[in-house]
């Protein structure tokens, strides 16, 4: 039962961060999976090598335009493993893009396969940037145009952002044990049940002939729901070879052709009062989005400050590069990064305190009231002007705000508690890192009254009760409530029994610390208590409305401050601390949410200052596709940041994943504006930005 | 990757009867294994015999002190050895630097001081399979017109990379020697090691096939200092380097040596910066400023990289200022 052993809990006080000591349902207990991913023993399905396996991978096109003219693969099938070539297409439109695959006994003989198709290539001409085709802006409605017209200020200007990976540590892929006539599908995903929806077909079997297993992901961030073109490939040479198929990508393929965070370009013209209060707005955005349609949407305004009257255009502009997926807060760190930064110039124009601008144009009251705990945390009274600083190391503080909604899906779980006391927490949602094995654990433990080690929490599987989605917040907001229910039903059920037992009524015991509780009494221990159940014990349901009353309502608001140095003579940025405060509802496991956020922060740091694919403006090829030049954060680059669990008025269960990494980047750019005098308004803050802006006053 | 034969040889003789095998058509020594390993894996180099001279008794013992007051370091010692040891620290800060300031810890602890120098460019067209570029015998150095942020802004061309070694630029301003055994030459200095890519650009280096180096020298360097501007302060290449070694009277600057990474596609010696030190005064920082002006004269930026020229000055200065002891960003 290594599984069981591996659930065990782990208390590892967070003693460093008393601010959110009795803040959360368990304060001090490690992620139930802490040992075992740390020990390497969790199995992600990226470690599934079944016995007698093939695998698989594409021909991808290796420019961003380029026609197949040739393809051995007669050579291919002549390699000794290789069991299987199919050109699929001759058209690639972007570096990344499948052509073929091809099908071997072992991975080397795959990689060796992959090597004598040799592809031949006609390149074409490429588009490389979300600048090479954009549209003109349309024209501006008179009454906005006039308003700003009339304004004491005026400010345009444009901001953009870089196109993101995903850069999840386990890849895309799915592997595919088939047996004819029925499956175990081992996905990396953030949907098991959006799997078991998108793979029936390829499978050739009905949704009650398989069954979807995802038992740890290593990272999901928006770009894994459903099989993807990896499941659909493994589904397919499974299907035909009645063996399990292994289907994983590479590093580089990860970055090339699996989802990214567009890119985009956002075009401001604001007109302000002296006081730097916005009267209109006139923003025009494009997003870039690849060889996709749509998915380019930049999130400004944010609707979280008042920016006058304010009208919005968009155009989602292609070029040669996979298009995006969702990532993370979809299109709401580009729009805050620009909104942060021009909210920060309008202050510094005005001669206002940016954070006092922000006080005036936030309405939100839980924000007013961190803007002013964040202030005492980050020291906010040791900020110096913009633009007043002359020494070679200059130092600066940014702010900025975030909000996420509660998105209703369905999630139903079940508490099973057996004969011997053991309990078994059931609910088919997947643990993508956010903790949600823990949290189901603590709830199903807290509600039924008894200790965590006797819960095993049972996720990740497609015949385990239904459940939503790891995307858009909304995983625990939605099975919480439902794990709240059977947990309470499973405790009335096993009260029932003993009060039966006992000639008592059940409303009048209730369990507390692993005892059946009378009144002051101790009546019985829980051990002893279910050793009265029936042979197969009970089993207790919840589901959305039955958890209604544990529902968090309204939106998780937070906000964000930094302090960081800018060395001005070499432009490099050093983030020192991140002071992070986040309303999450009712906070169920302190360590997994503080971790949610410190994680949502690390990211939002890494994109201001790092990330960037970038293509061959003359190829399209990726020239970065690693994590050698494709960068991203590193240990020596990060800050002290400090998560603050808000709690005031918080009740019910609410969203945590995306909120935390919104503002990050809006704040470090604003913080950097403020140590060095000019705004750096081209995403990521690097040394050759920081030295041209500093030169030209604004780049 | 295709299937290759794997041999650990006793003796660097025996490595280079290895090298010499007429078996092999393309014998490959690997030591800590860093760069030859990235190379297989990205479909770059083929050997069909990889000869490794890490763990074996060819191992040269690590770091001792020279008659003249300088170092020996045997070719296989680890950047993590180099950075720790008290005597380099001592001797020549700029090489302990240098080392320490490489890569990763992980990759310190089996990265080696010789393949630190011989490691080939990181060049991300040379590093992807796909471009046939002027390295690999095409006809194309791809980031004249592409994307050249991290490339050369001095050296001419044709090929544009800049070399990635750390310890290069730090153990030339040393006067350091690679000595050599396999081939007809004892010794080789650093600054004689590498070619400019108009004069070969197949390989960065001047080591002939059988040629392995054993160990290296330099010279007594207490006053000397080295400073690196990175984007990344956790493994990153960086955007430039400085290496500096002075030799002083008094708080007078007598003589000094500039050698700069991240560059060019060679240590990039800056012998007019050499000569403005002279008589430079340690706390002059006016006259150390004046001095490191120049330092990127002559720079040939590509499209995107001009801004290596802005930090070149720098990191010579600060490089400079850690040689006499002062803090970089103070002056």
């Amino acid at each position: 039962m290594s599984e069981q052993r591996d659930h065990l809990p782990t208390i590892m006080p967070t003693s460093n961060r008393p601010i959110n000591a009795g803040a959360a349902l368990d304060d001090d207990t490690a992620r139930l999976d802490a040992v075992a991913k740390v020990t390497g023993r969790a199995r992600y399905a990226r470690d599934r090598y079944e016995p007698n396996a093939l695998f698989a991978a594409f021909i991808r096109c290796p420019f961003g335009a380029a026609t197949l003219t040739g393809l051995d693969e007669a050579a291919a099938k002549a390699v000794p493993g290789v069991v299987d070539v199919k050109r699929t297409g001759d058209e690639g439109r972007y570096h990344g893009e499948p052509v073929g695959f091809v099908v071997a006994e072992s991975k080397h003989a795959l990689r060796r396969g992959l090597r004598a198709v040799a592809p031949k290539w006609k390149r074409g001409s490429v588009k490389t940037t979300i600048t090479d085709d954009a549209g003109p802006i349309p024209a501006t409605e008179d009454d906005v145009a006039e308003a700003i017209a009339n304004a004491d200020h005026v400010i345009e200007a444009v901001y953009s952002t870089p196109v993101q990976t995903h850069s999840a540590l386990e890849t895309h892929g799915v592997v595919v044990d088939h047996r004819g006539d029925t499956a175990t599908v081992y996905a990396s995903t953030q949907g098991t049940f959006s799997v078991r929806d998108g793979i029936g077909d390829a499978l050739g079997l009905a949704r009650s002939e398989f069954e979807v297993r995802c038992e740890y992901v290593g990272g999901g961030f928006g770009a894994k729901f459903g099989p993807g073109k990896e499941g659909m490939l493994a589904a397919e040479v499974a299907r035909r070879h009645e063996r399990p198929v292994y289907v994983f990508c590479d590093r580089a393929e990860e970055h090339l052709d699996t989802g990214n965070r567009p890119s985009s370009r956002t075009h401001v013209r604001v007109g302000f009062a002296k006081d730097g209060t916005p009267l209109a707005t006139r923003v025009h955005t494009w997003g870039g989005v690849g060889v996709a349609r749509r998915g380019g949407g930049a999130r400004i305004p944010s609707q979280r400050y008042d920016l006058g009257s304010v009208q919005k255009t968009h155009e989602d502009v292609q070029f040669n590069a996979g298009g995006p997926r969702a990532m993370r807060a979809p299109g709401w760190p580009q729009g805050a990064f620009a909104e942060e930064l021009l909210l920060d110039e309008i202050a510094t124009v005005a001669g206002v305190d940016p954070l006092a601008l922000r006080r005036r144009l936030d309405g939100d009251t839980a924000r007013r009231a961190m803007y002013d705990l964040g202030a005492d945390l980050i020291g906010w009274s040791r900020r110096a002007k913009t633009g007043t600083q002359s020494s070679v190391v200059r130092r600066g503080f940014g702010v900025g705000t975030t909000s996420w909604p509660r998105i209703p899906a369905r999630a139903e779980a079940e508490v099973v508690v057996h004969r011997d006391g053991s309990v078994e927490a059931r609910t088919g949602t997947q643990d993508i890192g956010q903790g949600q094995r823990t949290a189901m654990g603590v709830i199903a433990a807290t509600k039924l009254g008894v200790p965590l080690r006797l819960v095993t929490v049972m996720i990740g599987r497609s015949s385990y009760p239904v459940g939503p989605g790891s995307g858009g917040s909304m995983t625990l907001p939605n099975t919480a409530p439902a794990m709240m229910a059977a947990a309470l039903d499973a405790r009335s059920k096993v009260l029932e029994h003993v009060a039966r037992r006992r000639g008592m009524e059940a409303n009048e015991l209730t369990i507390a610390d692993g005892y059946v509780i009378r009144g002051e009494e101790r009546l019985v221990g829980w051990e002893d208590a279910c050793r009265g159940l029936p042979d197969d014990g009970v089993t207790g349901r919840g589901d959305g409305r039955s958890g209604a009353a544990h529902r968090g309502e309204g939106t998780s608001a937070g906000v964000q401050f930094v302090e960081l140095t800018v060395d001005s003579e070499t432009g490099v940025i050093a983030v020192e601390r991140v002071v992070a405060i986040q309303a999450c509802g009712q906070v169920v496991s302190r360590k997994t949410a503080e971790s949610q956020i410190i994680g949502g922060v690390i990211q939002g740091i890494s994109y201001a200052l790092f990330e960037d694919k970038l293509l061959d403006r003359n190829l399209g090829a990726m020239v970065n596709p690693n994590l050698e030049m494709y960068k991203i954060v590193g240990s020596r680059d990060m800050p002290h940041i400090e998560p603050v669990l808000w709690t005031q008025g918080q009740t019910g269960v609410r969203s945590l994943g995306e909120p935390p990494v919104v503002p990050t980047a809006g704040a470090i750019a604003a913080a950097v504006f403020n140590a060095i005098g000019a705004p750096v308004r081209h995403l990521p803050l690097t040394p050759d930005k920081v030295l041209a802006a500093q030169e030209g006053g604004a780049a | 990757m295709k299937a290759f034969a794997f041999a650990r040889p006793a003796s660097f003789a025996e490595a280079g009867e290895l090298l010499a095998d007429r078996r092999y058509s393309l014998p490959v020594l690997k030591a800590g294994g860093m760069d030859v390993v990235d190379h297989m894996k990205e479909g770059l180099l083929e050997p069909d015999l990889l000869i490794d001279i890490r763990a074996t008794g060819v191992r040269p013992a690590g770091i001792s002190r020279t008659d003249d007051g300088g170092l020996r370091i045997g070719a296989m010692t680890t950047l993590a050895e180099i950075a720790a040891s008290p005597i380099v620290r001592a001797t020549a800060p700029v090489v302990a630097d240098a080392a320490g300031s490489a890569a990763t810890p992980q990759v310190r602890n089996v990265a080696t001081a010789a393949g630190n120098l011989l490691q080939r460019p990181r060049c991300w067209y040379y590093r992807n399979e796909q471009f046939h570029c002027l390295k690999k015998g095409g006809h194309t150095c791809y980031a004249v017109e592409g994307e050249n942020k991290f490339h050369a802004i001095f050296g001419g061309g044709p090929c544009h990379i800049v070399h990635p070694s750390n310890l290069a630029p730090a153990l030339a301003v040393c006067g350091g020697r690679v000595h050599l055994t396999g081939g007809d030459r004892p010794s080789l200095s650093i600054d004689d090691l590498y070619h400019a890519p108009a004069q070969g650009v197949w390989s960065e280096h001047e080591l002939e096939k059988n040629e392995i180096i054993t160990h290296i020298t330099i010279g007594p360097a207490s006053r000397s200092g080295f400073y690196a501007v990175k984007e990344k302060q956790s493994f990153d290449w960086p955007l430039v380097m400085a290496s500096v070694m002075l030799r002083t009277q008094g708080s007078s600057i007598t003589a000094a040596r500039v050698s700069a990474g991240a560059v060019a596609p060679i240590p990039w010696r800056l012998p007019a910066v050499e000569a403005a030190l002279a008589g430079v005064r340690v706390d002059d920082d006016a006259g150390l400023r004046k001095a490191c002006a120049g330092a990127a004269d002559g720079a040939n930026p590509l499209s995107d990289n001009a801004y290596k020229a802005s930090l070149l000055p720098v990191a010579v200065r600060r490089a400079v200022l850690r040689a006499t002891g002062r803090d970089e960003k103070e002056a």
